[in-house]
């Protein structure tokens, strides 16, 4: 069912067709995208360092991906070499990124896209219209001599050929409602917009040509908290209007464990955890995410004094050997000095840990903290008002 | 007020400060003044935590440059252990030594040219220190904010250290002059998740165990709560509710405080999703009456029309807000606005 990604390629390239030409997969595909042993490194020889090692992860149509970890985890690298953006010297080392993509026509039928491979034109052609990306730096992303008219026009006339100029200016007057914007924006520069109505408007660009698949890579980290639960419920409501599945990248994991279906958690380029909202909020498997749960003071229950993660962000140039979180975690063993763990299901649940306590070796004790079970009967809130 | 036992080390009485701006593009430039903070009094005291909470652009950094006296306010006065300090005189030294800023951007705050070691030992010559003592002097500055050891640190440079670190030194430099109060403007919203809670810690035990008055800005009000003594919520550059420990986090009363504590992503309540998605950039702080009834969902016409004043609404909390104007004595618990609009008021 699934196609090879290589024959693919291969066919795309022989008929040259700006248009996905390779015969539909008929059965529509679960997945969105499918990501396997994808890794990224910056620089060459003596140098290198691996910013993103391994990473395997699939994310369904309609759902949102969640990925935290502190700054320089590799995050944004992987997004930006998933989609082709990265640049010089970032470089894809190995690994394959498969979009499957919708037929317009038939949305039952898809047709699967191997990024890695995809020349420059397959790739123009499903930016906008099939993935968008929200840069970190979408604060600074829109032209400042240009109005923001003008944005909504050039992509809309690239990607919408047979549409008017004033059927352009209505479907840019309707995205900016939809974010919450006054019509009047248009005719602003950018200088002239808060940061959150600049954010605003990356992400009504983002939505103008009804993608099936947006990447967000801290799109609230600049902002306040009132306009960041502003843009959350925006886009909240907006996904489930339209149905775009996401990725959502973000250091803060209460942000994501409200809006995510599902969350990796990455450390020194490498997930260190997968699993459901819900489930890693409430019973967290691997060190490094407790610590980063224990990172930020709650706002409810008794003050007490939290501890955090000890030591500093790793220097991906200095990895030690066996488990790269060893250096910092409370728990370290022997053996993670000199083994680095494989990234594997626990048990025969749907989510994964890569620490070796929870390789199922019985001398190994797991700490109360990391062995905490889900209570399906409570809620969300009682369960938590448990803990606190 | 020239008491010199008094454990208070710095006030600020009815601090103003205004700035006039041009309002571009009119054919007679109309000049309009932004009321960055206004009269705003508060205490800054010895071994304890005061905690300024606010959005962007709500007044904090101008109100801590006034107390750092970088800048000078429209109005108002500071009180420097008893002392009044004449609103117009310059910043002494002295005035320095005793109060001491750190900013959010680490980067930007060491210069990127000079190894640790300067950065520490010039603020300590400028202070009197002698040649030969400043060595030691920077090594104890170090050892104070946890870089062990100091040897390791002191001939490195800014881009040689993590983000953490380099908040750590910036507070090392604020420190070796053995200032009274250290005022921090979000010294760790540019830092890392994994780093924050060590700076946060590093300045409750400052106040703590050696006593400084600690002035804490923030736009994180978890932060705030997990650290403070004090609560001072800021908007518009009024100070809109306040309150002795962590009163104004648990049962806020300010419908600002609501919205901001509504805000915070907490995955274990459910409610916090359920604020309006509408923006509130384009709304202008009115000239007269409450700054925030534009925003507020309970505007009464009492508020488009006059500037609320303090109301007490409880133990060392009070909430500049009509709604607690006929109940100062009151503690009124956290109403989520939809709850209020139904007039199902849980007062007690
Ligand atoms: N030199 C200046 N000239 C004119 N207006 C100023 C000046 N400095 C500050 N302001 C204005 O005063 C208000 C308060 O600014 P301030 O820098 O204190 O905000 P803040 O609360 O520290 O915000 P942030 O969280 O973004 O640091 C803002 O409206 C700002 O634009
Ligand atoms: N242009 C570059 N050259 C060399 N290293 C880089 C470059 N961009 C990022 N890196 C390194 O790659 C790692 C991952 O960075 P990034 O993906 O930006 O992290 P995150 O988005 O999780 O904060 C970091 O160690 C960072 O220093
Ligand atoms: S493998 Fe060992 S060092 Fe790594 S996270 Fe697990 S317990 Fe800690
Ligand atoms: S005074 Fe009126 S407008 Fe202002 S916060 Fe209170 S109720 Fe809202
Ligand atoms: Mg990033
Ligand atoms: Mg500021």
């Amino acid at each position: 069912m699934i196609a090879d990604p290589l024959k693919t390629q291969s066919a795309a390239k022989m008929t040259e067709s700006p248009q996905h030409s390779v015969a539909p997969v008929s059965a529509r595909h679960d997945f969105v995208l499918e990501v396997n042993n994808f890794s990224v490194d910056y620089g060459v020889g003596e140098d290198m360092v691996r910013a993103v090692n391994d990473v395997t992860l699939k994310l369904r149509r309609s759902q949102v991906l969640g990925i935290a970890g502190e700054s320089g985890s590799g995050k944004s690298t992987l997004v930006y070499a998933m989609t082709r953006l990265l640049r010089a010297p970032g470089v894809i080392s190995s690994g394959d990124v498969k979009l499957n993509l919708t037929n317009e026509g038939d949305p039952e039928e898809v047709t699967p896209l191997s990024l890695v491979d995809a020349s420059e034109r397959e790739l123009r052609n499903i930016r906008w219209s099939h993935v968008s990306i929200v840069l970190q730096s979408a604060l600074n992303a829109l032209n400042p001599v240009l109005r923001v008219s003008r944005e909504f026009n050039e992509v809309l006339k690239t990607h919408r050929k047979g549409m008017t100029r004033s059927q352009r200016h209505d479907r840019s007057v309707e995205l900016l409602k939809m974010v919450g914007l006054n019509e009047d924006r248009l005719a602003r520069f950018p200088h002239e917009l808060s940061g959150g109505q600049r954010q605003r408007i990356m992400i009504a660009l983002a939505l103008a040509l009804d993608p099936e698949l947006v990447i967000m890579d801290e799109p609230t980290t600049a902002l306040d908290v009132v306009t960041q639960r502003e843009i959350i419920n925006e886009l909240n409501d907006l996904r489930s209007r339209y149905g775009f599945a996401m990725i959502f990248i973000t250091h803060d994991l209460s942000l994501l464990v409200e809006l995510a279906d599902e969350i990796v958690v990455m450390y020194a380029g490498a997930i260190v955890e997968r699993a459901g909202a819900s489930e890693l909020y409430q019973a967290p498997r691997h060190p490094y995410t407790l610590g980063l749960l224990n990172s930020f003071p709650p706002l409810h229950g008794e003050r007490r004094e939290l501890a955090g993660i000890p030591g500093s962000p790793p220097d991906l140039a200095e990895l030690p050997e066996g488990c790269s979180f060893a250096p910092r975690c409370p728990f370290a063993m022997q053996r993670c000095r000199h083994e680095a763990p494989p990234l594997t299901n626990i048990g025969d649940s749907d989510r994964s840990v890569a620490c070796w306590l929870h390789s199922g070796d019985p001398s190994v004790r797991v700490p109360v903290e990391l062995s905490r079970e889900m209570n399906p009967s409570r809620t969300r809130v009682t369960a938590l008002k448990e803990r606190t | 007020m020239t008491d010199r036992s008094s454990p208070v080390q710095l006030s600020a009485r009815h601090l103003t400060r205004h700035f006039a701006t041009r309002v571009p593009g009119k054919l007679f430039q109309a000049k309009r003044v932004v009321r960055a903070v206004d009269d705003a009094s508060l205490d800054l005291v010895r071994g304890q935590v005061t905690a300024v909470v606010g959005e962007s652009g709500s007044g904090k950094s101008v109100l801590a440059r006034m107390l750092a006296r970088i800048i000078s306010p429209t109005s108002g006065d500071l009180v420097l252990e008893g002392t009044p300090i004449p609103a117009r005189a310059k910043r002494t030294l002295e005035y320095a030594s005793k109060v001491q800023l750190v900013l959010q951007d680490p980067y930007a705050s060491n210069n990127p040219v000079h190894r640790v070691r300067h950065s520490l030992e010039r603020p300590l010559l400028i202070h009197g220190a002698q040649k030969h003592e400043v060595d030691d002097l920077a090594r104890a500055a170090l050892s104070r904010v946890s870089l062990d050891p100091p040897e390791r640190f002191l001939d490195r440079y800014p881009h040689e250290l993590s983000g953490g670190q380099l908040q750590r030194v910036s507070i090392a430099r604020a420190l070796c002059v053995k200032p009274d109060v250290l005022l921090a403007d979000e010294p760790i919203s540019m830092l890392d998740v994994s780093v924050r809670l060590g700076i946060l810690n590093l300045l409750k035990g400052l106040c703590d165990n050696e006593h400084l008055a600690i002035l804490y800005i923030t736009h994180d009000i978890a932060s705030a709560r997990y650290l403070a003594d004090e609560i001072i919520v800021m908007y518009a550059g009024q100070i809109v509710e306040r309150s002795r420990g962590t009163a104004l986090v648990d049962t806020p009363t300010h419908p600002y405080t609501q919205l901001l504590i509504a805000s915070v992503p907490d995955p274990s309540d459910p409610t916090s999703m359920a604020s309006q998605s509408e923006e509130h950039s384009s709304f202008a702080v009115p000239e007269v009456g409450c700054r925030f009834a534009p925003r507020c969902p309970f505007a009464m016409d009492v508020c488009r029309t006059s500037d609320p004043p303090d109301f007490k609404v409880g133990e060392g909390h009070t909430s500049r807000c009509w709604l607690y104007a006929n109940e100062s004595e009151a503690v009124v618990e956290m109403a989520l606005p939809e709850r209020r609009r139904e007039g199902e008021t849980t007062k007690t």
